[in-house]
């Protein structure tokens, strides 16, 4: 006990005495951190978003006006049977005009003009995993009674390549900016070697162990990038409170993630930043703590 | 207590330190290794240090053969052996029994037995009133005095020192060697290397002389000098 206080002691009074170059390691683990961070919530929000999106129907498919009510419970029993679908309901021409009357209610003129019995009925379908569309699609093709299928593919192609895009982003600059966080560690340390070089001798004539000479310079890396990543986590935290505050709650697009992702995500960035810290010192001890 | 066998030190470009040193001290004594600058005597405290490895030869001190000591059982040996250098090596910003006392923090002793084995030290150095001083405000003396008393404050069995009293005046280095020699009834083995010629003539102890790496004299109640005239080291 006596000597882990010791050990955090030295830590910290080595930290105080470095501290331009230790702030000048802080701020890279912070801005890195911040912008890896800011990448997962920016791919976590467009994730959020299109799930709210494809709470719709995903696949929509018209039936001819000549099917029988035979053919089409018929043909709605087989989709049902298929492993990708979760669900199939039937719109017949009263649904489809109340949904017509929905989208085009700023237009009475429309409505007055439509018969209802012009509108096609339809199949809703909703699919496990949105990703199985295209096989759906695929296997309906062809079939007699069907006029026309519908799916908002595109837009989900676009916003699942939007989310991996940001998540690649984040990994890359997770990489990146973390090497640039752990040499500049690793060159604090090295400053703090050097200015305690006359202890560290001092400390090995007298038989200090190898590790202890070596866990202060450790935990000085770790504390460096628990500090950065901690600035980091508040930055997001304060950054995502104040889109949110400017945005309005019902307003199209959502602007909050998850309490549960944030609170995982800070941790992980946490574990991280001291993990680059460790890393940074392990390699500044290694290169230049001749023991 | 320490033992060379056919001992040898080449440096990385062929510049020899030490050839086919045979040397044995026993626990308790008290031995000089004198020689000119570049004999090898610093070379062979480094060595007994485990700060550097022999080329050649086998090496035991305090009962272990540390040419295969494993680097991280090295610490273990330097807690057996306590060291004093010409130039003190104390911490500027600790005062003189915090300076005394990092010898045994570093080793987790708790404070209660720091504190006592600290004071018992200075009393022995002579620098009981003088704690709670920094380096700077000690005489050259004074600050060897406790740099002796942190090599000493372990109690560890062999005591070495590199020219303990190199940058100290006669009257002075007279006062070091007294604490060198208390420290030396206590049991524990010196081996002190010096061009010090008043300190050795007058301590009258076993004298090694080395002479460009080679011992040429190895004297129980020897001289600086040879008194024979023969294997002058020049000094």
């Amino acid at each position: 006990m006596r000597r882990l206080l010791f050990l955090v002691k030295e830590a910290f009074s080595s930290l105080r005495r470095n501290l331009l170059v230790v702030s000048a390691a802080v701020v890279s683990v912070f801005i890195s951190l911040t912008l890896v961070f800011g990448a997962l919530v920016l791919s976590e929000l467009v994730k959020v978003n299109t799930a709210r999106w494809q709470e719709g129907d995903h696949v929509i498919v018209f039936l001819k006006d000549d099917v029988t009510n035979q053919a089409e419970t018929d043909l709605e029993a087989e989709i049902r049977s298929w492993p990708e679908v979760s669900e199939v309901w039937f719109c017949d021409k009263a649904c489809a005009y109340d949904e017509f009357k929905q989208m085009f209610a700023e237009q009475p003129g429309l409505l007055e003009n439509v018969d209802p019995s012009i509108l096609p009925t339809s199949l809703r379908i909703r699919l496990h995993n949105i990703d199985t569309y295209m096989d759906v699609i695929y296997q309906l093709k062809g079939n007699a009674a069907i006029r026309k299928i519908v799916a908002a593919s595109d837009a989900f192609d676009q916003l699942s390549s939007v989310t991996k895009a940001l998540n690649w982003l984040a990994l890359g600059l997770a990489i990146v900016l973390g090497i640039a966080s752990i040499v500049l560690i690793a060159n604090t340390i090295r400053m703090a070697i050097y200015a305690r070089r006359d202890e560290i001798q001092v400390m090995r004539l007298v038989g200090a162990s190898n590790w202890f000479i070596r866990v202060p310079f450790l935990l000085e890396g770790m504390i460096q990038g628990l500090v950065g990543a901690a600035l980091a986590v508040v930055a997001i935290w304060l950054g995502q409170n104040f889109i949110a505050g400017q945005i309005p709650e019902d307003f199209i697009v959502r602007a909050t993630v998850g309490q549960g992702f944030l609170v995982s995500r800070s941790l992980a960035v946490l574990v991280f930043g001291a993990l680059a810290g460790v890393l940074g010192s392990a390699a500044g001890v290694r290169r230049f703590l001749k023991v | 207590m320490i033992l060379l066998e056919g001992v040898t030190k080449v440096y990385e470009g062929g510049t020899v330190a030490l050839r086919d040193v045979d040397l044995d001290v026993k626990k308790g004594e008290f031995v000089f290794v004198v020689g000119p600058s570049g004999s090898g005597k610093s070379t062979l405290i480094s060595l007994l240090l485990r700060e550097q490895r022999a080329t050649r030869g086998k090496i035991w001190v305090a009962g272990k053969d540390i040419t295969k000591m494993p680097a991280w059982k090295v610490p273990h040996l330097r807690r057996s052996v306590g060291t004093v250098f010409q130039d003190y090596k104390l911490l500027p910003n600790r005062t003189v029994s915090e300076n005394v006392g990092f010898a045994l923090e570093v080793l987790g002793r708790p404070s209660s037995i720091v504190n006592r084995q600290v004071q018992q030290v200075l009393e022995l150095v002579g620098l009981q009133t003088k704690g709670d001083r920094y380096p700077r405000q000690l005489s050259g003396g004074e600050q060897q005095r406790v740099s002796v008393a942190r090599a000493f404050v372990n109690r560890p069995p062999i005591l070495l020192a590199d020219e303990p009293t190199g940058n100290l005046d006669p009257a002075t280095s007279v006062g070091i060697m007294r604490v060198l020699d208390r420290v030396n009834r206590t049991g524990t083995t010196v081996v002190m290397a010096t061009h010090d010629h008043a300190i050795v003539d007058a301590m009258r102890r076993r004298v090694v002389q080395l002479d460009r790496g080679r011992i040429i004299r190895d004297e129980t109640r020897g001289t600086y000098e040879s008194v024979n005239g023969r294997n002058n080291g020049d000094a």
